[in-house]
This record gives structure tokens, C-alpha cells and sequence, in this order.
């Protein structure tokens, strides 16, 4: 079991075993981008998805859709990617960032409502 | 923890397991310590199986087959089937120690009587955790193995309550019906994946669940029988193994009904 550390680590993961799959239906080796829709553009069925999440969580050690995340919510490659981030860097790591995301949307808000005082 | 290793041996022994047990089909049994369950375990060790079984208590059989010399081809974990995540790490244990599952016989059951209207309301509860949704959550950890290897099968051990109504058993029928709509889906789900799924529906068999009934009872029911007699543990198992092996490879998704001709 591997224990990436980094979201672009786990990311490399995710994207890796997505190619793994594809290559296994179609034979081809396939360039995969974030927004690409897992059912729609790369034809993943149900079935696919399950076999998929059965070999990251071998990779992993983790299950985001066994209690946290719905997997009907997935639809994208980046959406899957951040199931697995928020599984593995959970409470710390993707909660820091999205406070830091938080406080920049605060600090935006405030200086737009200084701007219209003015 | 499975139990016929210490953990620190376990891990220290678990590559060279693999190796070892790499030619080797395993078998999870879930309700393996006595009767029925207690049947298939023994028979899967016969076949040359690995087996893995889990009950709430260990029993003088569990004891015996761990103190066997041979008892690498055998485990057994203490598990209150009511606990999800028991039964995840137990799934997750066998899987880390054997590398595979091939069968899982959702095995597990409790008899649960008494009309409907009166029932206590934790005691229906538990009667659909222990007959229904344990079998869905072992069901779903063991598929995630199947799928990763590319086949496998399930038999679900179901009853002729769920094919026929009689009074007094409303949970337990509602129980082991689910377990055949879930074989029915399941089987439909999995089978592009080379994964089987079947029902075996006993009728009342010799064990610990017709304990309770009175020897009129019994004859009431060998009277109603075509083939004359109660149904014994080994005739039900010898439905479990057909369906469980290449012989039945192209059979999924189907309830067999073992009970001597009581509902045809």
C-alpha cells in the first residue's frame, strides 16, 4: 500500500489507476485531463468505477464512498481526486487549505465592502 | 484478529502465506462454528480450500480445528455480526492473510419467532442485522476482492420462508426474502465481472434452529415432506458446493430450493 502524502501525489495515484482501467477496455493509452467526465468522456460504467475504487483502496488504504462522500456525486476526474485528498488528508492538511481559502474569500468581501462605502 | 496466529507471527509469516496459498482457493463462511455453518467449514477444508469463518463464540469445533497441525489453511475471528466494522476488518484480515476470495457463503442467521404485532421492536432490528445486513456488508467487502481478481461467488443461505408464508416467522421471511432480491441484483450486477451469485433455500433441516420444536412438530413437517424426512446439514452444504463450483458455472442469480419436496 502506498502512502502518498501530497494532494498531487494522490493525484498522480487516482489518474494512474483511471489510465490503468481505460488501457485495460480499450488497449490505448489515454491522456487524461481533470474535467474529463468519467462516464460521459472516458465511458467508465458503474462497474468500472466500483472495480476502480476497489483498486485505490488496495492502493490507499482508504474508502471516501464508504461513509463520506456519495459516489453518485462524483462526475469528473478532478471529483474523484477529491474524494481520495479529503479521505487521506481529511481533518488537517484539506481543512487548512480550505480555511486559507475561506480567509481569502473573507478578506475579499470585506475590501469590496470598504470599496462601496467610499 | 484471526485467531490461529499470534499478530506478530501473522505479519512476520504473511508473504511467505501468500506464496504458500497462491495456488489455493479460500473460502469465507460466515457463521462456520456449528451446524450448517459449522458443515461447509469442514467441507471446504475437505475440498482443499482455505477457509476463513467468523462467529460470536468460539465453539469445541472452532477449538479443534485451530488446534489441528494443518491449521494454516484455517482461521477464525470472534465477531458480533451486528458490528459493520467488525466484519469489514474481518473481510480486510482475510484478505491481507490469504491475498484472494473466491466463495462467500453469507451463512450467518438467527431464528427469530413470534407474531408480527407483538415483537419487540430491538429484537426485529436485530433479526435484519443478522440475517440481512450482514450478508450485504460481507457481501460488498468480499465483491471489492472478487472484482480485483477478476471472479468469484457468492451463495447466500436463504430459506423456503422466504418462498413460502408461515405464521409467526414475519421477520425472518422478510429477512431471507431480502436475501434472495439481493442474490437477484447482485447477480446482475457482478456477472460482466465473472461473479456468481445464487440463493440456497433449505427447508427445516436438523440443527440448532428446530432445537425448540416438539417431536410432533417435526413429524408434522416429515409427513409434509415428498422425500419423508427432516433435511440433514450435509444436504444442504452439497447444494452450497455444486453452486460454488466450475459445475455450476453458468448458473447465477437463481434460489435452489433444498427441502426434500416440501414446495413443489
Amino acid at each position: 500500500m502506498l502512502k502518498p502524502g501530497t494532494p498531487e501525489q494522490i493525484e498522480a495515484v487516482v489518474h494512474d489507476r483511471i489510465r490503468r482501467v481505460l488501457q485495460q477496455r480499450s488497449g490505448q493509452v489515454h491522456v487524461l485531463s481533470g474535467t474529463d467526465k468519467l462516464n460521459a468522456t472516458l465511458g467508465l460504467s458503474s462497474l468500472d468505477l466500483a472495480f476502480l475504487v476497489a483498486e485505490l483502496e488496495a492502493d490507499l488504504g482508504v474508502d471516501p464512498f464508504s461513509k463520506l462522500v456519495s459516489i453518485t456525486s462524483i462526475r469528473s476526474v478532478d471529483d474523484l481526486v477529491r474524494a481520495y485528498r479529503g479521505a487521506i488528508l481529511g481533518g488537517d492538511k484539506l481543512q487548512a487549505q480550505e480555511s486559507d481559502l475561506a480567509a481569502a474569500v473573507q478578506r475579499a468581501n470585506n475590501r469590496r465592502a470598504r470599496r462601496a462605502r467610499k | 484478529m484471526l485467531m490461529n496466529q499470534k499478530v506478530g507471527a501473522a505479519s512476520r509469516d504473511l508473504d511467505q502465506g501468500r506464496v504458500r496459498d497462491a495456488t489455493r482457493n479460500v473460502a469465507v463462511v460466515s457463521g462456520g462454528s456449528r451446524g450448517l455453518g459449522a458443515e461447509l467449514v469442514s467441507g471446504f477444508l475437505d475440498r482443499r480450500y482455505a477457509v476463513a469463518t467468523l462467529s460470536r463464540t468460539k465453539t469445541v469445533f472452532i477449538e479443534r480445528l485451530l488446534r489441528r497441525p494443518r491449521a494454516k489453511n484455517f482461521c477464525w475471528s470472534a465477531v458480533d455480526a451486528r458490528d459493520d466494522e467488525a466484519l469489514r476488518r474481518f473481510v480486510a484480515e482475510i484478505v491481507e492473510r490469504f491475498g484472494r476470495i473466491d466463495i462467500l457463503v453469507n451463512n450467518l442467521g438467527i431464528a427469530v419467532e413470534g407474531v408480527l404485532p407483538t415483537m419487540r421492536a430491538p429484537d426485529i432490528v436485530e433479526a435484519v442485522q443478522v440475517n440481512l445486513t450482514s450478508a450485504l456488508v460481507l457481501s460488498q467487502a468480499c465483491s471489492r476482492a472478487m472484482l480485483r481478481q477478476g471472479g468469484g461467488c457468492i451463495v447466500n443461505i436463504s430459506s423456503v420462508n422466504a418462498v413460502r408464508g408461515h405464521a409467526g416467522v414475519a421477520v425472518y421471511s422478510a429477512a431471507k426474502a431480502g436475501l434472495d432480491g439481493l442474490t437477484r441484483s447482485l447477480a446482475r450486477e457482478l456477472g460482466p465481472r465473472n461473479i456468481r451469485v445464487n440463493s440456497v433455500a433449505p427447508g427445516y433441516f436438523e440443527s440448532e434452529m428446530v432445537k425448540g420444536m416438539t417431536d410432533e412438530q417435526k413429524q408434522r413437517i416429515v409427513r409434509r415432506t415428498p422425500l419423508g424426512r427432516l433435511a440433514r446439514a450435509e444436504d444442504v452444504a452439497n447444494a452450497v458446493y455444486f453452486l460454488a463450483s466450475p459445475q455450476a458455472s453458468f448458473i447465477t442469480g437463481q434460489v435452489l430450493i433444498v427441502d426434500g419436496g416440501v414446495t413443489c
